[in-house]
């Protein structure tokens, strides 16, 4: 224990990077997924097309692939537009941390399009029917029922998305993100213990999956209230 | 007696699902007040018939003109009539998710723009009406197939419509609650509503029913009052129909 001391702030700071990308990537998850599952329903075979794209090109590449491609890919981009206006301008990139949170939350955002597809698809047409026929519009009856219903039959999968990216973060420190992998190779190379730096990561992040698991839990108690009869 | 413009007006209606023709040349006019019974063997076009009333099928040829509305492709058009036209169906399609207060409030608010309070208000007031009042707070689960249609009505009488469909409302429904939900809809058309019903409930019809229609094969093969309708039907198909339900 006593090589960890001086390293406790760095890795609570870590810990700190892998909630906010967690929490940031999750928004966009859940957007990108909500997005991908409307097109693939849509009847704009444009739209099904690019959806298709998306989620075979995502679901099909190596997650930590997609990071470097996203991280570089960007940078030489960010970089060659600097470069029209100042030519001294050597590296410019996109910061890690948005780089980062992007890349998993297109990765797994294209997973969360066909559990969305498939859990929109499970809605039974009954109540969708009678919200139309009361005269609400498509974007009312989409937020109101489609969703709520939805999500109900999404949140087992979903939980799943959740903790496919919580361990996603861990890759980000390849990019040179802070999170609490990256502070366990610098503690590492002063200390020369890995094994006890990469126990202290895993028992973070297994404290963060374990949050999740419970949240999703709550969650799923909260999303089948109404189909606990009256006793 | 006849009012300037009919409520619900159909000229010539065709529907097609695909290849299959489900209404032929269709013409109905129904008026203010008017309660129109629907009946049929299964597939004769129906539900599908009272279904483009409120577009929720698009008919393919003809007109459809509710209360001075065309049907047409005008998404605000469409909105503006499905507020004004009730729908009751066979398996009560309640929001699962909300509560029964809830599953009433919520197209008043959104639709009507009702503030909180008095769609709440309005809610229980017809909450009362179909007799269920304590079940407010209960999710439709909960309640047995009777509430839950009785609650449906509610829902669809909250907005206020100015005519209310009825797709087959008791065919889901165990026997013993038949009657309960009957009950409701006879006191509908004591009031003054305006009521198209598709349903097998002869009795129903008999005693509220201005107009009998039956239907055979996509097209309104006779349209008469119930007296007429049931002692001395023309058309051979009619006969058929009858003597098949009202056998046992």
């Amino acid at each position: 224990m006593e090589v960890l001391s001086g390293w406790w702030d760095d890795f609570f700071w870590g810990s700190v990077v892998v909630a906010q990308v967690f929490l940031a990537s999750l928004v966009l998850m859940v957007i990108f997924g909500l997005i991908g599952a409307a097109a693939k329903l849509s009847d704009s075979r444009f739209a099904q097309k690019i959806a298709n794209g998306y989620t075979i090109v995502f679901r099909g590449t190596p997650e930590i692939l997609v990071i470097l491609l996203l991280y570089f890919g960007s940078a030489i981009t960010l970089t060659a537009i600097a470069q029209l206006f100042n030519p001294e301008i050597k590296f410019l990139d996109v910061p890690p941390f948005w780089a980062g949170t992007i890349a998993i939350a297109l990765i797994v955002g294209s997973y969360a399009t066909e559990t969305f597809r498939g859990a929109f698809l499970g809605v039974k047409p009954g109540s969708i029917e009678a919200a139309q026929a009361l005269g609400m519009s498509t974007l009312q009856v989409f937020v109101y029922v489609r969703v709520p219903e939805m999500w109900r039959l999404a949140l087992p999968a979903f939980g799943n998305h959740m903790l496919s990216l919580i361990k996603d973060t861990a890759l980000i420190s390849i990019i040179g993100l802070n999170e609490t992998l990256f502070v366990a190779k610098q503690a590492i190379g002063t200390t020369g213990k890995p094994f006890t730096m990469y126990i202290v990561v895993g028992l973070i992040y297994l404290g963060f999956s374990t949050v999740i698991t419970l949240t999703v839990m709550g969650l799923e108690r909260y999303g089948h209230r109404h189909m606990r009869a009256a006793t | 007696m006849t009012s300037p413009q009919p409520l619900i007006q159909m000229q010539n209606v065709d529907k097609y699902f695909g290849n299959f023709q489900a209404l032929k040349k269709i013409n109905l006019s129904v008026s203010k007040g008017e309660r129109i019974v629907v009946c049929g063997p299964s597939g004769s076009g129906k539900s599908t018939m009272i279904r483009c009333i409120n577009r929720l099928e698009k008919h393919n040829g003809g007109t459809i003109i509710i209360d001075g509305i065309e049907l047409t492709d005008d998404l605000k058009d469409l909105n503006a009539v499905r507020r004004e036209v009730g729908m009751v169906f066979q398996s009560f399609n309640l929001f699962p998710h909300m509560t029964i207060m809830n599953n009433l409030m919520l197209a008043q608010k959104l639709v009507r723009k009702t503030p909180k309070a008095e769609a709440r208000e309005v809610a229980m007031h017809y909450l009362e009406r179909v007799k269920i009042p304590e079940q407010a707070e209960k999710y439709p689960i909960q309640l047995s197939g009777g509430q839950q249609q009785r609650v449906a009505i509610a829902r669809a009488l909250c907005m206020k419509p100015e005519v209310i469909l009825f797709d087959e409302p008791t065919s889901a429904l165990d026997p013993e609650m038949i009657n309960e939900v009957l009950e409701v809809m006879v006191d509908l058309a004591r009031d003054g509503m305006t009521m198209i019903c598709v349903t097998h409930e002869m009795g129903f019809a008999r005693s509220v029913a201005d107009r009998v229609i039956f239907m055979d094969a996509g097209e309104i093969v006779e349209e008469a009052e119930p007296e007429t309708f049931f002692n001395a039907p023309k058309n051979d198909r009619t006969k058929l129909f009858l003597s098949q339900i009202l056998s046992h």
